[in-house]
């Protein structure tokens, strides 16, 4: 029999959410960005993948409608799930102040001035991953919207506000693309300490001695409450680990891949 | 002998050969043709006339149809003591008097208007929406650029069922980012830098960040995993 070597993070359906936004984010940010540098050859193959320029309209509008589904699913299912008197406790993603304290001390940490913080169970760059989806879906499904039922939209507000609907979408994409690709990639697939990859968010659970390093607030809570031990799992099979290897490594290609070509050819763009 | 009967034969032939095409092809014109974006050559439904595939040819100059006594030219008294000058926004003609108009190409002087989804990405030309010559000022009455007709006689060429207020879309937008667009369409303006500085101030934090953590990891010892070995 396994030992019990990790601690529970996620539930299924958690993971099971983050696996949905993975595939539908990469497949907008494709479609996107295919149409966006349709001028460009690398523009024009990447809308090749998804059988041509009009065939991305397509895809991206369905599958923005799924995303601003899945989104609307998400907040149900938080608002079936919440503890609503430990709403400002440690397991909330709420923001507290103890983040921005944690946000000041970890600069400490890396410029060797101060001691690292103890993280609790979420850190504060993890409730910004998680609240800028908050703020960015709705900000992309509503202007998306507009733009693909344009006859629609323009009954109940004015067309030139398509204009502006357009700009909002680009920038917030562009946004959410770069932040993905360099910022939360680097995070969870990069740093020293997850190298090579975090797989919390796939296997649904945490090393248990890099958690204790990384977040021994959390860890400590738990032994005091006597919780943890029930929140201790056996590491997953080899073979479902490579599985997540494979999935997660697939899906940093796609991003770079989308980063550095659009880089590359920004001078391209037909605004 | 007979090979010099033969060449006088051939020039009589070459020149009925020519007169009989001169009548049946279509009449000689200097290469005026404004290329079309080559994301769609053809579409769904052939939007207006005046596109013919890849090229457009610019018809022949003509007087315009509608005029106003007095304003035919264009000219209008700016004001008491300045000098007249020509307001091209209330033309039946917008082009009057512009020299060599004939010869020249609608993006040497609009430049900025080929530059846009319409025409970079919908293969869009000019004369699809703008028309054949005279081509009225917005503001004139009897254009089809008029705000009471615009949608019905322009937008629902390609979007049916383009309402007033569908036509208000600036298909010319400015560039957000200029000093300028904040008269010319200030909504835009704005939200485009709140935009930026939100992402911008996203980056400022986090690249930093991301950039010192992870340098500060490559001197931290990496703690070993459960039941890896302490070696």
């Amino acid at each position: 029999m396994s030992q019990k070597t990790r601690i529970r993070r996620f539930t299924p359906v958690q993971r099971l959410f983050h696996l949905l936004l993975i595939l539908s984010f990469l497949t907008q940010g494709s479609t996107g960005l295919a149409r966006l540098y349709i001028a460009s050859s690398w523009g024009k193959s990447l809308a090749w993948v998804f059988g041509g320029y009009d065939a991305c309209r397509t895809i991206h509008i369905y599958v923005g409608i799924f995303l601003v589904c899945f989104f609307v699913a998400h907040v149900l299912y938080v608002l079936t799930k919440i503890n609503w008197k430990k709403l400002s406790g440690p397991d909330s993603l709420l923001p507290r102040p103890k983040d921005i304290k944690d946000f000041f001390q970890h600069i400490g940490w890396f410029l060797g001035i101060s001691k690292a913080p103890e993280f609790d169970r979420w850190g504060y760059w993890e409730k910004f991953d998680y609240w800028a989806v908050f703020w960015g879906v709705p900000l992309l499904g509503a202007t998306g919207l507009l733009m693909a039922y344009p006859l629609t939209a323009t009954k109940i507000m004015p067309g030139w506000g398509l204009n502006v609907a357009l700009w909002i979408h680009r920038i917030e994409a562009i946004l959410a693309m770069c932040h993905v690709f360099i910022i939360h990639f680097f995070i969870v697939h990069l740093r020293r300490h997850n190298f090579p990859m975090d797989r919390a968010m796939f296997e649904g659970s945490a090393d248990l001695t890099a958690t204790r390093h990384e977040r021994p607030a959390w860890i400590a809570r738990l032994q005091e409450a006597g919780e943890l031990e029930s929140k201790l799992v056996a590491e997953a099979p080899a073979g479902r680990r490579a599985i997540f290897y494979v999935f997660g490594y697939a899906a940093v290609v796609v991003g770079i891949f989308l980063l550095i070509g659009g880089l590359v050819n920004s001078p391209y763009i037909t605004w | 002998m007979i090979g010099t009967k033969r060449v006088r034969w051939v020039i009589p032939c070459l020149a009925a050969i020519f007169l009989v095409t001169e009548v049946i092809l279509p009449t000689l014109v200097s290469a005026q043709e404004e290329v079309a974006s080559y994301i769609r050559r053809y579409k769904d439904r052939e939007a207006s006339t005046g596109f013919y595939e890849q090229y457009e040819v610019k018809p022949r100059r003509m007087a315009p149809l509608v005029e106003v006594p007095g304003v035919t030219r264009g000219i209008f008294p700016y004001s008491p003591s300045a000098a007249k000058v020509r307001i091209r926004t209330r033309l039946a003609d917008s082009h009057w008097g512009i020299k060599f108009y004939e010869r020249r190409r609608c993006e040497e002087c609009h430049i900025r208007e080929t530059r846009d989804i319409h025409t970079t990405r919908a293969n869009l030309t000019c004369r699809q929406c703008h028309g054949g010559e005279p081509i009225a000022s917005l503001g004139h009455y009897y254009s089809p650029f008029n705000p009471i007709r615009k949608h019905a006689y322009v937008c629902a060429k390609c979007h049916q069922g383009a309402n007033a207020s569908y036509a208000s879309y600036i298909v010319h937008s400015p560039n957000p980012a200029l000093a300028s667009t904040r008269q010319a369409f200030p909504v835009l303006f704005y939200v485009f830098w709140f935009m930026v500085i939100l992402a911008g101030g996203t980056f400022v934090v986090f690249l930093p960040h991301t950039a010192l953590w992870g340098a500060r990891e490559l001197f931290v010892k990496k703690e070993k995993a459960e039941g890896e070995s302490k070696d």
